[in-house]
């Protein structure tokens, strides 16, 4: 579905990734994983449009990404949620769901969807009225989840989704993924937290100073030697 | 003396409305675009003088030139984003006021030069029929052309409100105002926002000028000095609350007009400046101020 091939990212003369490659199937959930100033959310901004790309293609569905303005990816189906703080804290959880079914493509099942994510996170609907700010970490990664629900991707790409939430809260929302995946979305997301990550993924691959170095399926992935002695058991 | 100092706060609210109205325009554009427009004063002259043709030319009524005036300069304000205000758009975030004053400057200078040439540097007013017309409360007299003024402030507020809080558009302005790559990401075309919102303050400081034009005067000059007036107005009242635009517009003419009774007219721009100064010094998000828009 999602295809990267020798992609490479610089600010000015800075380059901070290079050569990468990587693909999404259809229906699976895919971990890019790596330490902290790896390039992984690098790699995500230029994927969206947010940062020039230097070399390299990415294809959605076939058709190209390069170039592409940000909020046309999102009618297209590819829909990121970036590091934490996603949704807007001065508008209320309303609004953010209802801003999040903006694009034309989403808006005309925008009462539809947004029962869809009640039912997941009823949480939201409690808060309906309360401005995103006043949220707590745990709520406020669930309404980030939703607003991008609510823009019906076919492709979901999170950063980071466990950054500064509690472990109940972090494994919520990995089943959350998981529920998201059996709707038929397909998955990518970018983690420092490995043995999570790798319990959901189906492929993973792993980024070091800009480059892949690994991948493999998950468990292949957790039985490997290198990446046990470098990640697993700290 | 007590129907002179309420003589002066009626005419200190009336002339604030106008401080409001101008601030609207400069608020909007500073709070999404993150631009400081100088020549919103210079937008508001092009729009006293539209209304002024308009009356003297067609013999239309400023009342009902005012749409007009609404869509030629919201076609002004497109313009003026597609062939300056785009390029400062592409600057960082944090380099696009210290951009924009400069361009915006220059934009003065051009506008302001201009203006002298077709129009000749006279002070022009709109005399309706009903210019002279005023409406008496116990001593204090209230002109209807500038009462007229201060009520389309508060409707200019109130639509824009309503607009920000239950549209859809509104919702993308107030997303890109906060954080402009989290609103791409939504899918909102960030860019396009930017042109619609640059537009709507150059209409809106067009309105205050067909308002200016009928109540007070314009000249080719006179575009500074609402510019000045809507920035103090924009720090007292914090972005985030149109209406609190309105309150803080009323708050500063009346403080003038008070300052100028009490201790003599030199002192109405002084009490302006040190109510900048104090609002800045200890409470510097204004008094409607939210940390975001």
């Amino acid at each position: 579905m999602l295809v990267v091939e020798g992609l490479e990212v610089a600010y000015g003369d800075l380059q901070v990734v290079w050569n990468v490659s990587f693909e999404v199937p259809k229906n699976s959930i895919v971990a890019i994983l790596g330490p902290n100033g790896a390039g992984k959310t690098t790699t995500l901004l230029a994927l969206m449009g947010l940062l020039q790309v230097k070399a390299g293609s990415a294809s959605f569905k076939g058709n190209s990404l390069i170039g592409v303005p940000t909020h046309e990816m999102v009618e297209r189906g590819l829909v990121m949620i970036p590091e934490e703080r996603a949704a807007f804290s001065s508008l209320t959880v309303a609004e953010n769901l209802q801003l999040g079914a903006y694009t034309p493509r989403a808006r005309p099942s925008l009462e539809k969807t947004l029962d869809e994510v009640f039912a997941i996170f009823p949480r939201l609907a409690e808060r309906k009225t309360q401005r995103a700010g006043t949220l707590s970490g745990g709520e406020r990664q669930m309404l980030a989840i939703g607003k991008a629900l609510m823009a019906r991707p076919e492709l979901l790409i999170l950063d980071e989704p466990s950054l500064g939430l509690s472990p109940i809260v972090v494994e919520r929302i990995f089943e959350v993924i998981q529920q998201i995946r059996d709707r038929g979305v397909s998955v990518l997301m970018v983690e420092q937290h490995l043995e999570m990550a790798l319990e959901v993924a189906d492929h993973a691959y792993i980024l070091e100073m800009g480059s892949i170095v690994a991948d493999g399926t998950s468990s292949e992935l957790a039985a490997d030697q290198r990446v046990q002695e470098a990640y697993l058991s700290l | 003396m007590t129907q002179l100092i309420l003589q002066s706060a009626v005419s200190g609210i009336l002339v604030g409305g106008m401080y409001g109205l101008v601030a609207l325009g400069l608020a909007l554009a500073f709070g999404v675009l993150k631009v400081l427009n100088v020549a919103h004063g210079e937008l508001l002259m092009l729009g006293g003088y539209a209304a002024f043709f308009a009356f003297t030319v067609w013999g239309l009524d400023p009342f009902v030139s005012l749409p007009l005036v609404f869509i030629t300069m919201f076609v002004f304000g497109v313009i003026l984003y597609y062939a300056l205000f785009r390029y400062v758009m592409r600057t960082e975030i944090n380099t696009r006021i210290k951009n924009s004053l400069l361009l915006s400057f220059g934009l003065v200078l051009v506008l302001q030069a201009l203006a002298v040439r077709l129009f000749t540097a006279d002070e022009r007013t709109i005399s309706t029929a009903y210019s002279s017309e005023a409406i008496t409360i116990g001593l204090v007299r209230v002109p209807v052309v500038r009462l007229a003024g201060l009520v389309v402030a508060v409707v200019a507020a109130l639509v824009l409100e309503w607009v920000l809080s239950r549209t859809r558009f509104g919702r993308a302005l107030r997303a890109t105002s906060e954080d402009w790559t989290r609103a791409a990401l939504t899918g909102v075309d960030v860019r396009r926002v930017y042109l619609i919102a640059f537009a709507i303050s150059a209409a809106l400081a067009a309105i205050a000028g067909s308002m200016i034009s009928l109540g007070y005067s314009v000249s080719p000059s006179i575009g500074l000095g609402w510019t000045l007036k809507a920035l103090i107005v924009v720090v007292l009242a914090g972005l985030g609350s149109m209406r609190g635009i309105i309150v803080a517009g009323l708050f500063l003419g009346l403080m003038e007009s008070l300052a100028a009774v009490w201790l003599g007219g030199r002192y109405r721009e002084v009490a302006a400046l040190v109510l900048f100064l104090v609002v800045l010094s200890f409470r510097p998000q204004g008094f409607f101020g939210r940390a975001h828009v």
